[in-house]
């Protein structure tokens, strides 16, 4: 990181010209350096911003009528990319609420209607700073960094530690939640409800989920700790073209479930797609987010840039 | 009378020298002589007060989100922490693809559950039943906070947790309430049962002369058993204190081939899931067989209901042989004599001073 240094290069030539000149000058130096930066974005159903309780027709390959329950992801690794296409990463800001060293949570359902998995609270911006520079491009990884991934969860800072995006059957977590009940798939089962007990048929009505996360992290070794897995399940995502200043990346998810039937399910597999390799029901959705699935590369159709 | 003193010197040695070797912190394991105690995390010292608050915990209907499941809903004391039934269903009725372990001896394990290397240590698979949504079984996800208030508003908790976790101020979360359900379960070891006086404790009357005639059919290498159910707690999969290097097995017991390639159901695959690798197909790991007549029903999914179903199911090498089936099933053929013999054998394995131990009983039946 440079930032240390260039504050001291910013803070030595203030103090040189106030000593020359007396005027105000390094409140204007520091900002140069050290610049704040808000990317901005939102979560749509095709053209139609996402809501809970909102309802969207003609979603996937079987034009089904989808209500989506949840609405989250984990970005990290978030960066600005310049003229000559170098990379440099926006230090996030550490609220201890959203965001967590390189990690940040997008939060878009507000615990209202159907949402009963998630918080009351949303949020709809990464923030951080960025060294000034001519920045053309935006880049970040849908995803939690593998060694955030694979700590303890138990004593996790937040945002890790919403234990709705726990995933510790993979010992790590969902990088992305969207639930939905679908025409096909009615989600009458609802965490927070009290079915009756013994009920067998409840695993049928658990809607389409789409849970983004590592799997097969056994991959190098069954005989030690996760050190490797064989489907990371991170899609880098990068626009040439991004201002801060005017764009938002918009989470489509009409646009990610083009071609995905939601309204079946495989038999003896999750309900939906839960990144599992041998579920046919994660494609071509996997694909879709620019991951490759059953030896298929994919183009991500996920995210989009919104002047 | 100096011989004597000296006997008695030499004796309290091995008394201090066994309780050193027996944890830190002062804690006094349940344990025979013989048996070294399990592991414990630096990060969760075995104490008295985080194994009674682990005991209260376990016996919870509030870790539920609808009151109805505690941990021993699924781990009932008189089945050596089973729960009778193939495959369990949680609060929303889902049920779960697989059949509820025994939590015997439960800190001997390198690995939990059924075939998943990655979980390797109690605290963290604590969060698997309290908050798991796939399948959801006690259904707390998203509801932690809830949890705690009502941990805190019971008078039950708050001092045992500042008891439990006086470094923490008796806080009551995540952290402490895993690592005290895991102090718990550790206390859960069964080392008695005739088979155990027998072996271990020298009295050759403890064991009936059939059990005896199934043993040696047991360890013989006519039927293989003890390729894998061997050592002290009848698994290859074992770890403890004086044992620095963790072992386990995953095997194939020929139970499924759906495709004429070894295909197993797609929601029990086995260590394939986490490992990526084929012939990884249908692998699971060893269960101890201590207390296995009480285990009922059999396998990764309950799909053998009897101790007799499952020794037939090894005579054929198998019910559905696959290409990675383990070599260690030959298949056999037992005179119906030997049979009982070897049911004589595994039924020895019942410990019954474990299943009505006072100490791993329900608390909330007596006085909290």
């Amino acid at each position: 990181m440079t930032v240390s240094s260039s504050f001291r290069r910013t803070v030595l030539a203030g103090l040189v010209l106030a000593a020359g000149t007396a005027a105000p000058v390094f409140a204007p130096a520091l900002a140069q350096a050290d610049k704040p930066v808000t990317i901005r974005f939102a979560a749509s159903v095709g053209d139609k911003p996402f809501a809970c309780g909102r309802s969207f027709d003609g979603v996937g390959a079987t034009r089904s009528r989808v209500t989506p329950s949840d609405f989250r992801f984990y970005v990290s690794d978030v960066a600005l990319v310049d003229a000559t296409g170098k990379a440099v990463p926006l230090k996030l800001d550490q609220d201890e609420r959203w965001q967590h060293r390189t990690v940040a949570l997008l939060d878009f359902e507000d615990r209202s209607g159907p949402c009963l998995t998630g918080t009351q609270e949303t949020r709809d911006v990464v923030t951080g700073t960025v060294p000034a520079g001519d920045y053309r491009g935006l880049r970040f990884t849908l995803g939690v960094p593998f060694e955030l991934n694979h700590a303890d969860a138990t004593i996790a800072p937040s945002p890790l530690n919403l234990t709705t995006l726990f995933w510790n059957w993979q010992a790590g977590y969902k990088f992305l939640r969207i639930d939905l009940a679908t025409s096909g798939r009615p989600q009458d089962i609802k965490p927070g409800d009290m079915p009756k007990f013994g009920d067998r048929a409840a695993s049928n009505r658990l809607g389409f989920a789409i849970h983004l996360g590592s799997t097969v992290c056994a991959a190098d070794s069954p005989t030690k700790a996760p050190a490797n897995c064989a489907n990371p399940n991170r899609p880098v995502i990068e626009f040439a073209a991004f201002d801060p200043a005017r764009d938002v990346v918009v989470a489509d998810l009409g646009a990610v479930l083009e071609g995905v039937d939601v309204d079946t399910n495989q038999a003896e597999s999750p309900a939906g797609c839960m990144s599992t390799p041998n579920d046919g029901d994660c494609n071509p959705l996997m694909r879709n987010f620019g991951l490759t699935f059953a030896g298929q590369g994919g183009q991500q159709k996920f995210f989009r840039v919104q002047r | 009378m100096p011989r004597v003193r000296f006997r008695a010197f030499a004796l309290a040695l091995l008394w201090t020298c066994s309780a050193a070797a027996q944890g830190t912190g002062g804690y006094r394991w349940p344990l025979p002589g013989w048996l070294p105690p399990p592991l414990v995390p630096d990060d969760n010292p075995q104490t008295d007060a985080r194994v009674d608050l682990g005991r209260h915990l376990f016996y919870d209907k509030r870790l539920s989100l609808d009151g109805t499941m505690a941990c021993a809903t699924c781990h009932e004391q008189a089945r050596a922490f089973t729960d009778g039934r193939a495959r369990p269903t949680g609060i929303t009725g889902q049920q779960h693809p697989r059949n509820a372990q025994s939590l015997a001896n439960v800190g001997y394990w390198p690995v939990l559950t059924w075939a998943n290397p990655l979980l390797r240590h109690l605290e963290r698979q604590a969060l698997l039943p309290l908050f798991g949504e796939s399948p959801v079984e006690m259904g707390m996800a998203g509801h932690e906070q809830a949890l705690f208030a009502r941990l805190a508003a019971d008078p039950a908790y708050p001092e045992r947790f500042r008891r439990a976790f006086p470094e923490r101020d008796g806080a009551i979360d995540l952290a402490t309430i895993t690592r005290a359900l895991a102090a718990f379960q550790r206390t859960l070891i069964s080392a008695d049962s005739p088979y155990d006086r027998y072996r271990y404790g020298g009295r050759e009357d403890a064991l009936s002369p059939a059990a005896k005639r199934g043993e040696a059919l047991f360890f013989s290498e006519r039927l293989e058993c003890f390729h894998c159910h061997g050592g002290v707690h009848l698994t290859d999969s074992l770890v403890h204190a004086r044992k620095p290097f963790a072992e386990y097995a995953f095997h194939n017991t020929g139970l499924y081939d759906r495709d004429g390639k070894g295909a197993y159901p797609a929601d029990n695959t086995g260590l394939l899931e986490h490992s990526g690798r084929a012939d990884d197909m249908g692998r699971f790991r060893t269960p101890s067989l201590r207390n296995v007549e009480l285990t009922a029903p059999y396998m990764h999914d309950g799909s053998i209901a009897t101790l007799e179903e499952v020794i037939a199911h090894y005579e054929a090498g198998g019910r559905a042989r696959g290409p990675n089936t383990s070599p260690f099933l030959p298949g056999f053929r037992l005179s119906a004599e030997e049979k009982q013999d070897l049911v004589a054998f595994l039924k020895s394995l019942t410990d019954r001073d474990f299943v009505g131990d006072p100490r791993f009983a329900d608390p909330w039946k007596t006085a909290p």
